[in-house]
C-alpha cells in the first residue's frame, strides 16, 4: 500500500457525470477556510452566545449562575440611567458623526484638486487615527481643562468669558465629540479620496462643457458617484460611534462627569459588569447595544439604498 | 477504506476538532476546585503591590516553597476573576485591591481559605483591627491579611495658609481645623485674602471623605439601604455648604487643573490617603517643602489598602500562611515603607526607623506623627458587597449641584431613588 495519491485523476469523474459532488469533496476549500472561522468560533461566537444567556441569568462573575427570566429587562426599562446613557450616546453619535464626515468630504476633494504634497497630507490626517486613544484623551482633557486648558487660555486671549468644559453637561459632549471629530476625520478623508478617484474624469469634462459650476458639479456627480462609499463609512462610523468608551471614560471618568452626562452605552455596560460585578444586567445592556447598531445601521441601509438600486 | 493521504488529513483533522470542544468543555467545569501541585507556591499581585526588596528577601527565605511570583498588571481583579472560573494556573497567595475585598466576600467559602482555620488567630491582633474586619465575613471568617491601609491627613500649603491669615504650623492647624465646619469657616477666611485658592479642592471629594470618616455607610448588615438616614445627608450638607459659600474649587482630584494648582497655589489643601503624597510629589515642582501634614478635620478616614489572600486551591494552605507572616511582619512593611511608601497595616511598624524619618517635602515634618494615629483611629463600618455601586448616584448628584444645575434638595431626592433602584436590582432591601 503506497500513501501517495497515485490513482488516475479523470476516471472517477467521467464514470459518474450527473451525481452532484459530495460537501467532502470540498474538504481542502473548507480547510483553508477554516482558520478564520475557528478563531470566529471561540473568539466571536461562543462570547456573543454566552453574553445572549448571560442576559437572562444572575451572575456576581464567581458564584453559581442562576436563571432570571427576563428580570434584567425588567430592570433595564426601569433605570432611568440607562436610558439617559442611551439618549448621551445617541447624541454623542450625531455630534461626532456629522461633522466628521462633512469634514472628511471636504478634504478629500480639496485634497483630490491638489496637486503638490498630496502624500504629506494623507499622512498627516491620518496619524490621528493611528494615536493612542487613551493618550489623546488625556491630551484632549488637558486641552479642555478649566483652569490651564489651551480652548480657555485662547478665550480669555480674545477677552471671551471661559467655561468649566468637563464640568458642564454640554461641555462634556462637546469635548468628547471634538475628540472623536479629530481622530476619525482623517480616516475617512483617505476612504473618501480613494472613492473620488475611482470616478471617471470623463464625467467631469461633460460637466464642464454643459457650463456646471464647482457646487453642482459636487452634488450632482462627486457625491451620487461616491453613494456605496458614504454608504460604508456612515455605517462604519454608526458601530463605532455607537460604541464610544474610551474618551469620555479617561475625559470624565467612568461615571461619567457632571449629570453622567458623559455616560454612554457601553460604559455603562463596563461600570455594571466590572465594578458592580452585575455581569447578567451587564449582558442584557450589552444586548440592547446589539439592537441599537444593528437598527441604525438599517435605517442608514434604507435612507442611502445599500442594494446597488442606480 | 483505502488508506490516502486525503483520510488520514481528514482524520486527523477531525481528531483535532473532537479533541478541542472535549478540551473546552472540560476545562468548563469549576465544580470542583482542584489542588495545585505541591513543593512550590504562586504568588500574585499588581505592579508595586509589594516592596521589591521584601519580595525578594522573602523568596530567598523560604528557599523550600519555590515561591513564583507573578506581576499582574491592568485589570487585576478581572485577571483573577477569569482565572477562578478558567479553573486551571490559579495561584495559591493572590493579593485582593481593598476597593475589591467587600465585592469577593460572599464567594469566602468557594474560593479562599479563612485564615482562622489554618492558625491566624495568632497574628491578626498584629494587624488593625479595622482593616482586618474588612476582610472579615459576617460569619467570622476571615480571608486576607492587610498589607497596607490608607489613612488620611490634611495636606496644605503652609506658605498659602499664613499669607491667608491662617495658622502655618501643623500643631495649629490641627488646634483650629479641628471639624469640618472650622474648616469651611477658614475657606471664608482665605478666600477674603485670597480669591484664587479654594480651601476645598472638590466638594464632590469632601463628600466622599465625610462618608469614609463614618461608622456606618449606604447599606447595613440587614442588607438594608441606609443611604437615605442622617449620617450621609450631614455628609452632603456639608459638602453643599462648600458649594455654596464658594469655597469649593470644583477641582477633581487627578486631572490636569488639579496637579497644575498643587504647584501654583490654586489647590492649597488636599484630604487624602497617605499615598496621595506620591501623587503631590509628581505634581510640585516650585513648592517643595511648602506643604505640611495635618489631622483630617473631624477624624482620620481611610482610602484604599490590599490584602493577601489564600485560595482554595492552595497545595498547602500552612505553608502559605506562613510566607504571608513573614511577608507582612512589623519589619518588613517598614523596609516595604522605605521602598515604596506601602503604607503599614501593622501599627508595630511606626515605631520603626523607616517611618519615623523627616520628610523634607514637608518642611522637614515627620508625616508619621500625624498618620500613625490616623490609623489607629480610623471607625470600623461595615461595607457591603453592592456599597460602591450604590455610592455613585450621591456622587453624581453632587455634580451637578456643584455645576449649578440642581437644587441640593432636588439632587437628593433624586440620588436616594436612584440608589435604592439600583440596590433593588441586587435585592437590597
Amino acid at each position: 500500500m503506497t500513501l501517495t495519491a497515485a490513482a488516475p485523476p479523470k476516471a472517477p469523474r467521467t464514470t459518474k457525470p450527473g451525481r452532484r459532488r459530495s460537501i467532502w469533496s470540498y474538504w481542502r476549500f473548507y480547510l483553508a477556510l477554516s482558520p478564520f472561522y475557528l478563531i470566529f468560533l471561540v473568539f466571536g461566537l461562543y462570547p456573543v452566545a454566552s453574553t445572549i444567556l448571560l442576559a437572562f441569568q444572575k451572575w456576581d462573575g464567581l458564584g453559581p449562575r442562576t436563571m432570571v427570566g427576563f428580570q434584567n429587562f425588567g430592570f433595564l426599562i426601569e433605570d432611568s440611567t440607562f436610558w439617559l446613557a442611551l439618549w448621551n450616546t445617541i447624541v454623542l453619535f450625531f455630534m461626532s458623526t456629522v461633522p466628521t464626515l462633512a469634514i472628511a468630504m471636504a478634504l478629500a476633494v480639496m485634497l483630490h484638486s491638489a496637486v503638490r504634497l498630496k502624500g504629506v497630507y494623507r499622512i498627516a490626517y491620518f496619524i490621528p487615527n493611528i494615536t493612542s486613544l487613551v493618550a489623546a484623551a488625556i491630551f484632549f482633557a488637558a486641552v479642555f481643562s478649566t483652569n490651564f486648558g489651551l480652548i480657555n487660555a485662547g478665550l480669555r486671549g480674545l477677552g471671551l468669558p471661559t467655561e468649566d468644559w468637563l464640568g458642564e453637561p454640554w461641555g462634556i459632549k462637546i469635548a468628547i465629540s471634538t475628540m472623536i471629530v479629530w481622530q476619525w476625520t482623517g480616516y475617512n478623508t483617505i476612504i473618501y479620496l480613494a472613492g473620488l478617484q475611482a470616478i471617471p474624469t470623463e464625467q467631469y469634462e461633460a460637466a464642464k462643457m454643459d457650463g456646471a459650476g464647482p457646487f453642482r458639479t459636487f452634488f450632482s456627480i462627486t457625491l451620487p458617484q461616491l453613494r456605496p462609499v458614504v454608504l460604508f463609512t456612515v455605517i462604519m462610523s454608526t458601530i463605532g460611534g455607537l460604541q464610544t468608551f474610551t474618551e469620555p471614560q479617561v475625559m470624565v471618568g467612568n461615571n461619567g462627569g457632571t449629570g453622567q452626562s458623559g455616560m454612554t452605552v457601553v460604559m455603562y455596560f463596563y461600570n455594571q459588569a466590572f465594578f458592580n460585578n452585575d455581569y447578567g444586567y451587564a449582558g442584557a445592556i450589552a444586548l440592547s447595544i446589539f439592537v441599537l447598531v444593528l437598527l441604525f445601521t438599517a435605517i442608514n441601509w434604507k435612507l442611502l439604498g445599500g442594494r446597488g438600486r442606480s | 477504506m483505502e488508506l490516502s493521504r486525503r483520510t488520514l488529513l481528514a482524520g486527523g483533522f477531525a481528531a483535532m476538532l473532537g479533541g478541542t470542544v472535549i478540551g473546552c468543555s472540560s476545562s468548563m467545569d469549576t465544580g470542583t476546585t482542584k489542588k495545585n501541585a505541591t513543593g512550590n507556591i504562586a504568588l500574585w499581585c499588581w505592579p508595586g503591590g509589594l516592596g521589591k526588596s521584601v519580595l525578594d528577601d522573602t523568596i530567598a527565605h523560604f528557599p523550600d516553597q519555590h515561591i513564583k511570583y507573578s506581576e499582574i498588571g491592568g485589570d487585576f481583579k478581572q485577571k483573577l476573576l477569569t482565572t477562578f472560573n478558567g479553573g486551571t494556573s490559579i495561584p495559591d497567595i493572590t493579593g485582593v485591591k481593598g476597593e475589591d475585598i467587600a465585592s469577593l466576600l460572599p464567594q469566602a467559602t468557594n474560593r479562599f481559605v479563612d485564615l482562622k482555620s489554618i492558625g491566624a488567630d495568632s497574628i491578626l491582633g498584629d494587624y488593625l483591627e479595622w482593616k482586618v474586619k474588612q476582610a472579615t465575613t459576617l460569619d467570622g471568617k476571615v480571608i486576607g491579611i492587610p498589607i497596607d491601609i490608607g489613612p488620611t491627613a490634611l495636606f496644605y500649603r503652609e506658605d498659602i495658609f499664613t499669607a491667608g491669615g491662617l495658622p502655618g504650623d501643623p500643631a495649629k492647624v490641627a488646634e483650629q481645623l479641628k471639624t469640618w465646619d472650622d474648616f469651611l469657616a477658614a475657606g471664608l477666611e482665605l478666600r477674603k485674602a485670597n480669591p484664587k485658592a479654594p480651601i476645598v479642592a472638590d466638594a464632590v471629594d469632601l463628600y466622599g471623605t465625610i462618608v469614609n470618616q463614618g461608622t456606618s455607610r449606604y447599606i447595613d448588615k440587614d442588607n438594608k439601604f441606609i443611604g437615605d438616614q442622617d449620617h450621609i445627608r450631614k455628609a452632603w450638607d456639608i459638602a453643599v455648604k462648600a458649594i455654596t459659600t464658594k469655597v469649593d474649587g470644583k477641582t477633581l482630584g487627578g486631572s490636569p487643573d488639579w496637579n497644575a494648582g498643587l504647584d501654583q497655589g490654586t489647590v492649597p489643601t488636599v484630604t487624602g490617603a497617605a499615598w496621595v503624597a506620591l501623587d503631590i510629589k509628581a505634581a510640585c515642582k516650585t513648592s517643595v517643602g511648602k506643604w505640611r501634614v495635618a489631622p483630617t478635620p473631624s477624624g482620620p478616614a481611610n482610602f484604599g489598602g490590599s490584602f493577601l489572600t489564600i485560595t482554595k486551591n492552595a497545595a498547602d494552605p500552612a505553608a502559605a500562611l506562613e510566607v504571608i507572616k513573614y511577608m507582612l511582619s512589623a519589619d518588613n512593611q517598614a523596609k516595604a515603607f522605605a521602598d515604596a511608601q506601602i503604607f503599614p497595616s501593622a501599627p508595630a511598624a511606626y515605631d520603626k526607623p523607616q517611618l519615623k524619618a523627616p520628610d523634607a517635602f514637608f518642611g522637614g515634618q515627620v508625616p508619621i506623627e500625624v498618620f500613625g494615629p490616623a490609623a489607629k483611629a480610623i471607625p470600623i463600618a461595615y461595607e457591603a458587597p453592592l456599597d460602591g455601586a450604590v455610592a455613585v448616584p450621591f456622587s453624581d448628584g453632587l455634580k451637578l449641584v456643584q455645576a449649578g444645575k440642581k437644587t441640593s434638595d432636588a439632587a437628593w431626592a433624586e440620588a436616594v431613588s436612584k440608589a435604592k433602584q439600583i440596590g433593588k436590582r441586587q435585592g437590597v432591601q
